[in-house]
């Protein structure tokens, strides 16, 4: 017994998982089966904590043509043009080792997406990080860093968007999701991970298999305790050069038809393609692993099947198109190796020479994963006050922006960015300078849009109401660029999902995501859960990152996000449901307050309104509001030595008050107009609000001026001031970076 | 026949690499910042020849080295017969 | 024909590709192991990004491949050659231009815009005319060297093509680029295919191209 005990804990198996592996099998599991459960039973490969909540994500529309299930969504943006994206957390292995762990997330990511037959054309990055005086931290943010643009910019893929969060709840584990997209142009096929047809063969492509990264799949399921250092061996280790041949010959072998189905050797290696592979067409594989190409002969089978060696894919092949499809890859340096053959199942076989090694229908590993439903909590809210506690809560001072602006919380972040290649691919319109990326399709000229979500300081506040604005705070982003929303992704990053606390949060991010996106009519494509990201009992926020892509019918005149002439006239759009204290109490170190609540519908007609608006009418610059709020917004608007001054006359018409300038209002945007187009934009907005929308409201605020920076009633301050905060270089923010 | 390559950066070089190592090592202690006096970051590149005579493996790893391992306006190497 | 040379891990090329398409001219790929003959061609351009990953030194596994014998000899011959960024590496390499791209100052990869100022203007790259440009950078080992007896030589020779108005890398008297003995061969660090359009961020990359074939 004492022996059982022993091989659970090896395999990360329960014992209620055990029992239910005898009962599907009818015997106890064996050999190399032990592996099989362990990995595509585990939290990573079988969702196990997350699946029961996950169906009930807004995900319909005519428009998406793939989606949970396979490698990447995709959806449809009409006039012939179709995009596939994703995100994905590689949180643990970025802590170990911060180069390698980001790097092979970019890989990862990048795979999910020219595995359906997409190209790859932009990549973003969500990064949380722990406070700057944490220990390992300047090395952290260093190695993610560098490990991101070490594989995007060699691989040729433009990083064009993202975000980076610091707070003291990452200490022990910061977080590094990675979102890529691309692009299927008219007539290229859409490819699934689905096997099909008995006799085709089973064809491995890419690098040779080494010991990178076995058990690495069961590894992101567990939480972290103090003795990484163990587990140092099984980080991987990534090639983006390789990864650039793999992307154009995959492409190429697809487009001419090659491949019948394809999915990336990812998390659990050969053994989650295979398998998944196998039960998504529901048949059966015969596999022979002693075909498969191997960096370290002395590899035992098991550790060929767990292996998690990067840039390999397993393709599904008509016998007839092998020989084409060799020479390919060859052109590209590249081998592609039969290793077994599609059967009539349900089993998939695998043999070591002539040797049966394990018969197992891969039902039974995929389909029957055991699902959890974790206790958690009916959600309410949380933190409310009266409205004029939100007030007090905030006390106007000019100071107070120049302090957090040269704070990493309230810093610029051209630190991390110019380490990327933003402009390869030569479709840039918008880079991460911007609030958010912007590419010019090539065929129809239309602007693609993408921007990431989540601000965790709202996940503190009420998880709720930051999963709500997860979605609803990137929407109005796309929107004050005149775009509209299409679809988006998630990626979960959670504690100790046994934890009804921790399960609670989830779980209203899965209503309070949902809900927004149904009223934007935006569905969500596809997704990640991260869960155990813990240490020592310390979870992490609740961190449920998105992304958000739409498109707008052109990239001319699009709006910047900062001031561009002076005397242009500067309005405030507002849609305010909700006001909160925000970041500046967690800056004062004191409990964020709040009043109101999103109502999701409302929002969802102010984001219609706002897209219809920047479309329409011609607006030299639009920035959205949030954290911080009004006054440190307008800040960030400052550029060279273009400032801000508010109009007094029109305020006092309006109510406005210096302490509107300081709480966060849930939602408010910033338009900037020449005056020539002043008029119209009124006009337009009257009739668009239609009068009947009460809390709808656009209001003049003030002037662009130069050198000047000016909020009124004592809040004034230089530009240059401004700027030398906001530019306060990270070499100072972080001691240790160099 | 195992062939070992030196290759650094000429003296007359900035060496970037090498100065930050310095400076690291200078910043994280006084020992350090006394006693060390420069500090270059090179490369080694491990060659096996198919060659029993070890001037044919000189020579053929001198072939090797000059037709790719280092850049002469930047660099300078050696070479060394490890077995 | 403006022959666009790919090498595994080129990953400008289908930019630059675009480019020559965009302003009016016929671009033809030509691949690594290709050999092809100095009249197939009016002028030939390297592209950027990762040729190799990078690996041992920037360009000098590029350098070394079969297509560069062809290369050379067009260039020995007359044929215009234009190198960017990773291209720029290559043709150090190739010793078709003289100096290294060594990393930059900073240690890491810059992403940026930068104002170019053209030292000595040429026709065939860029025009007579041109002055000065604004183009983007993205490399991290664009610091160009050469040995302080042979600058003076560059620079008297007019083989300096353009120079950074703000140093980005720590580049050897700002040197962005620069010309074989011969003017035939040219080739910078900044991405004239990235500003090709306003909404790039500006059209200063058009010149680099329009002026290949006058």
């Amino acid at each position: 017994m004492k022996d059982l005990d022993r091989k659970l804990k090896a395999y990360r198996i329960s014992s209620g998982e055990y029992d239910r592996i005898q009962t599907l099998l009818g015997r106890p599991p064996r050999g190399i089966e032990w592996a099989l459960f362990s990995a595509l039973w585990s939290e990573h490969c079988s969702y196990k904590s997350s699946r029961v909540h996950l169906k009930n994500l807004f995900n319909k529309s005519p428009r998406v043509l793939m989606s949970f299930g396979e490698n990447a969504g995709v959806v449809d943006l009409g006039r012939g043009e179709k995009v596939a994206f994703k995100m994905e957390s590689h949180n643990h292995p970025s802590f170990i080792e911060p180069y390698e762990g980001a790097a092979t997330g970019v890989g990862g990511i990048l795979r999910d997406i020219f595995t359906m037959g997409a190209k790859p054309i932009a990549l973003a990055n969500y990064l949380c990080f722990g406070e700057p005086t944490a220990p390992r931290m300047a090395s952290l943010v260093d190695g993610v860093v560098r490990g991101i643009g070490g594989y995007g910019n060699c691989v040729g893929v433009p990083t064009i968007t993202g975000q980076t969060e610091f707070h003291e709840s990452y200490n022990k584990n910061i977080l590094v999701n990675a979102f890529a997209l691309g692009l299927f142009r008219e007539g290229e096929p859409i490819l699934s991970a689905k096997a099909q047809g008995v006799g085709n063969l089973v064809v491995y492509v890419g690098a040779k298999t080494g010991k990178d990264g076995v058990h690495g799949a069961s590894m992101a399921s567990e939480a972290f305790d103090d003795d990484n250092s163990a587990k140092k061996p099984t980080i991987q280790k990534g090639d983006p050069f390789y990864e650039k041949l793999l992307i154009e010959s995959c492409l190429e072998v697809m487009r001419e038809k090659l491949v019948v189905a394809v999915q990336d050797m990812g998390a659990a290696g050969l053994t989650s393609s295979s398998f998944e592979m196998a039960a998504r067409g529901e048949v059966g594989f015969n596999i022979h692993l002693d075909r498969v190409p191997l960096r370290d002969s002395s590899m035992t089978p098991e550790e060929i099947l767990l292996s998690e060696s990067q840039e390999r894919m397993l393709l599904i092949v008509e016998p007839k198109n092998l020989a084409k499809l060799k020479t390919v890859f060859a052109r590209w340096d590249l081998d592609a190796e039969a290793i077994g053959e599609v059967t009539k199942g349900p089993e998939v076989e695998l043999f070591w020479q002539t040797e049966s090694l394990c018969r197992l229908d891969p039902k039974v590993l995929v389909d029957e994963a055991p699902r959890y439903e974790r206790p958690f909590y009916v959600w309410k809210n949380k933190n409310r006050v009266e409205e004029s506690d939100v007030k007090k809560a905030v006390t106007p001072d000019i100071k107070k922006i120049l302090t957090v602006m040269g704070d990493v919380r309230g810093n610029g972040r051209s630190w991390v960015f110019s380490q990327y290649d933003q402009r390869v691919g030569a479709k840039t319109a918008h880079d991460c300078r911007d609030s958010v990326g912007i590419l010019r399709l090539p065929d129809t000229g239309r602007g693609l849009g993408m921007t990431l979500g989540c601000r965790p300081y709202l996940m503190r506040f009420d998880a709720k109401v930051g999963a709500i604005d997860s979605i609803a705070y990137p929407a109005l982003e796309l929107a004050a660029k005149g775009i509209e929303t299409m679809a988006a992704t998630d990626c979960l990053n959670y504690g100790n999902p046994e934890q009804p606390e921790i399960m609670s949060e989830f779980v209203a991010t899965i209503e309070g995501m949902s809900a927004q996106c149904e009223a934007l009519g935006a569905p969500i494509i596809s997704g990640n859960v991260s869960f155990y990201n813990e240490t020592m009992g310390e979870n992490i926020t609740s961190t449920p990152t998105t992304g958000l892509v739409g498109v707008c019918d052109s990239v001319e005149h699009l709006p910047k996000s900062h001031f561009v002439n002076k005397n242009s006239e500067v309005y405030l759009l507002s849609n305010v449901q909700m006001q909160i204290s925000g970041l500046w109490s967690e800056v004062a170190r004191s409990p964020t307050v709040g009043h109101g609540d999103i109502d999701v519908k409302s929002h969802a007609r102010f984001v219609e309104l706002t897209r219809k608006l920047v479309s329409e009418i011609r607006l030299e610059a639009t920035r959205v509001v949030g954290k911080f709020g009004l006054g440190y917004a307008l800040a960030r608007m400052c550029e060279g030595r273009l400032g801000f001054a508010v109009d007094t006359a029109a305020l006092r018409s309006s109510g406005i008050q210096s302490s509107d300038f300081f709480v966060e209002k849930l939602y408010q945007a910033i338009l900037v107009v020449n005056s020539d187009h002043a008029l119209k934009l009124r006009e337009r907005f009257n009739e668009l609000a239609g009068g009947a929308q009460a809390p709808i409201k656009l209001e003049r605020l003030g002037t662009v001026v130069e050198d000047k920076f000016s909020l009124g009633d004592n809040l004034d301050c230089k530009v240059s001031e401004i700027q030398s905060a906001y530019q306060t270089s990270w070499e100072v923010l972080i001691a240790g970076l160099s | 026949m195992k062939i070992g390559v030196r290759i650094m950066p000429k003296n007359e070089v900035l060496d970037s690499q090498g100065r930050a190592v310095e400076r690291t090592l200078k910043q994280n202690k006084k020992a350090f910042a006394e006693k060390l006096k420069g500090c270059r970051v090179g490369k080694y590149v491990l060659l096996e020849v198919d060659e029993a005579d070890k001037s044919k493996a000189i020579a053929r790893a001198t072939e090797i080295a000059e037709f790719v391992l280092y850049n002469p306006l930047t660099e300078t190497y050696e070479i060394e017969v490890l077995s | 024909m403006i022959g666009v040379v790919r090498f595994l891990g080129t990953n400008c090329d289908q930019d630059v590709f675009e480019a020559v398409h965009q302003v009016g001219l016929k671009p033809k790929w030509v691949w690594h192991q290709d050999h092809f003959d100095r009249k197939d061609f009016d002028a030939l351009i390297i592209p950027g990004g990762f040729s190799y990953g990078d690996y041992l030194r920037c360009g000098a596994l590029a350098a070394r491949s079969p297509v560069m014998q062809s290369v050379s000899e067009a260039a020995k011959a007359g044929v215009p050659v234009l190198g960017i960024c990773n291209g720029f590496q290559i043709l150090c390499e190739a010793q078709l231009l003289p100096g290294a791209l060594l990393k930059n100052n900073t240690l890491r990869f810059k992403d940026d815009w930068v104002d170019l100022k053209i030292v000595n203007s040429n026709a065939r790259f860029g025009g007579a005319g041109l002055k000065k440009a604004h183009l983007p950078i993205a490399h991290g080992e664009g610091r160009y060297y050469l040995e302080q007896d042979q600058v003076k030589q560059l620079f008297d020779d007019e083989q300096v093509w353009c120079v950074y108005e703000k140093n980005p890398n720590g580049s050897l008297e700002n040197i962005a680029g620069v010309m074989n003995d011969k003017h035939n061969v040219a080739a910078l660090m900044p991405h004239p295919e990235r500003a090709m359009a306003e909404f790039m961020g500006g059209e200063d990359g058009r010149r680099f191209f329009e002026s290949l074939l006058t």
